[in-house]
């Protein structure tokens, strides 16, 4: 007699475990800016409070919680022409331990049309241990429009006794000003995330790291006045007309956003950042 | 690969070639500056990590990407992607001009058309016409990066040309790594972590005193 036996067969582990997707377009009416369009879609919501600038402040929040191997996130808004919008997150972003073989991918896409703003100030996100991330983000827009990116990254709550061994995060911020590549922002960290960042060319010991981009024609005004008592632990500078890129270390999340927010009121047209952040 | 293409090869890196290498310390006199580069060893480190986290690694995969570039149209893309990546003014004008340098000298020489392309983009449509294999010329060129900071080392912290040369000795096996790792790298593995040599050649901007322009 011949047993076969049939190989045990395991659950598909690669299926999503949340996916959201939302979009916001922001149109200009009174000398205001206003929903044009909205959409949300699973775990992904917008919340839009009242305000009393004359842009639009579109709040994302994740309901899922985190960010997961697995997980699909995507993000699309669009400043439509002399419009203002404004995108942040309800709280910190989280990047929990993933499966193995398993990664969350997220993808933003942003436009801004003819003389709009779009602005993209989320708050944190946290990386933890065995976090495996894949990011994209990516802004078209014209000349005469203005686009601010900045992106807080913190690798372990240092405070709490988080370091992170093991981590995949992949991190892509593409500009692109009248369809030409302009600035391609890449992070890339694999591996023992706190050995590689305790070095003195990468983390040069710091838990916390932030990327700012400014794209616009005010961009070296803009710039200077940043520079202005701007601490050694920030780099800021204008590789090509109108648009500059800075970075920050700081040793943890609290540093980080005692640097960040001077940093980034030097490229808004308001001082305050949306409320959410001084929560 | 021909003796003859290699030591065109060797003559395109040598320290020697108006590229104008010399004049660009990518950032590392700033780091120097701030007390993080001060020895032999924080200049190893330093530099061992902007082989395999930062530029190192990039360029060796636009190089790599170049040199199997099958037209112009992809040469271009390659080139503004390269200028694309450049976090900071003076790291673009390392890549800029020290490209257009080595395009107008290469043309002029070895009658080959190129046009204004960033270095690490330059020298692979170069090797590729030349018939120079790709992971030669992509060891060859990190080898010249890394000699030509640790010149800028023996300069800056400053260190003895002894100690200089063994460091720069001991990044041989990290060139041949990337080299051969390059291969099979694409432009989607683009990207690095070297946050603070970023910070670096930003702050060098706006630094009183300096001998380099980068």
């Amino acid at each position: 007699m011949v047993i076969t036996v049939a190989p045990c067969i395991s659950l598909p582990q690669s299926q999503p475990r949340a996916i959201g997707k939302v979009r916001v377009d922001a149109h200009a009416r009174d000398g205001r800016s206003h929903i044009a369009q909205l959409m949300q879609r699973g775990s992904l919501k917008l919340l839009f409070p009242n305000r009393a600038e004359k842009a639009l402040t579109a709040v994302l929040l994740n309901t899922a919680g985190g960010v997961t191997g697995g997980d699909r996130f995507h993000t699309t808004a669009t400043a439509l022409a002399q419009s203002e919008l404004t995108l942040t997150t309800q709280a910190a972003e989280r990047g929990y331990r993933a499966q193995p073989d398993e990664t969350g991918k997220i993808m933003t896409e942003l436009a801004a049309h003819s003389g709009a703003r779009i602005e993209w100030l989320p708050q944190e996100t946290i990386l933890y241990d065995g976090a495996s991330i894949d990011r994209r983000l990516r802004l078209r827009l014209p000349g005469n429009a203005r686009g601010l990116i900045v992106e807080p990254v913190i690798f372990g709550r240092t405070a709490m006794g988080e370091t992170v061994n093991h981590l995949h995060f992949r991190d892509r911020i593409d500009i692109e000003r009248d369809g030409k590549l302009i600035l391609s922002d890449r992070t890339r960290i694999t591996g023992d995330a706190a050995r590689t960042l305790s070095r003195r060319a990468t983390g040069a010991g710091s838990a916390a790291m932030a990327t700012l981009i400014y794209v616009g024609d005010d961009a070296d005004l803009r710039l200077e006045r940043a520079r202005k008592d701007m601490p050694p632990n920030i780099g800021a500078s204008q590789p090509h007309p109108g648009v500059v890129c800075a970075r920050v270390l700081a040793q943890d999340g609290f540093a980080l956003r005692k640097s960040l927010i001077p940093l980034i009121s030097s490229f808004r047209d308001t001082p305050d950042l949306p409320r959410t952040w001084m929560i | 690969m021909n003796t003859e293409a290699q030591l065109t090869l060797v003559q395109w890196l040598s320290a020697g070639f108006p590229v104008g290498a010399f004049s660009y310390s990518h950032g590392l006199e700033r780091a120097v500056h701030d007390g993080d580069v001060r020895c032999a060893e924080s200049f190893g480190e330093w530099l061992n990590d902007v082989l395999t986290l930062g530029t190192g690694r990039n360029d060796a995969i636009l190089l790599s990407q170049a040199h199997n570039a099958q037209d112009g149209d992809r040469l271009r893309a390659l080139d503004t992607l390269g200028r694309a990546l450049s976090p900071s003014r003076e790291r673009l004008m390392e890549t800029d001009l020290q490209g257009a340098a080595f395009c107008k000298t290469v043309s002029a020489i070895w009658g080959q058309a190129l046009d204004d392309l960033v270095y690490p983009v330059a020298v692979g449509a170069a090797a590729r016409a030349q018939g120079i294999d790709r992971a030669i010329a992509v060891s060859h060129y990190l080898h010249a990066f890394a000699a030509n900071l640790t010149s800028a080392a023996i300069r800056l912290v400053p260190l003895g040309q002894t100690e200089g040369h063994a460091v720069l000795n001991q990044t041989h096996s990290l060139c041949l790594q990337i080299a051969r790792d390059s291969a099979d790298l694409t432009t989607d593995d683009l990207g690095g972590c070297c946050f603070a040599a970023d910070i670096a050649s930003m702050t060098h901007e706006t630094q009183y005193s300096r001998l380099f322009r980068s």
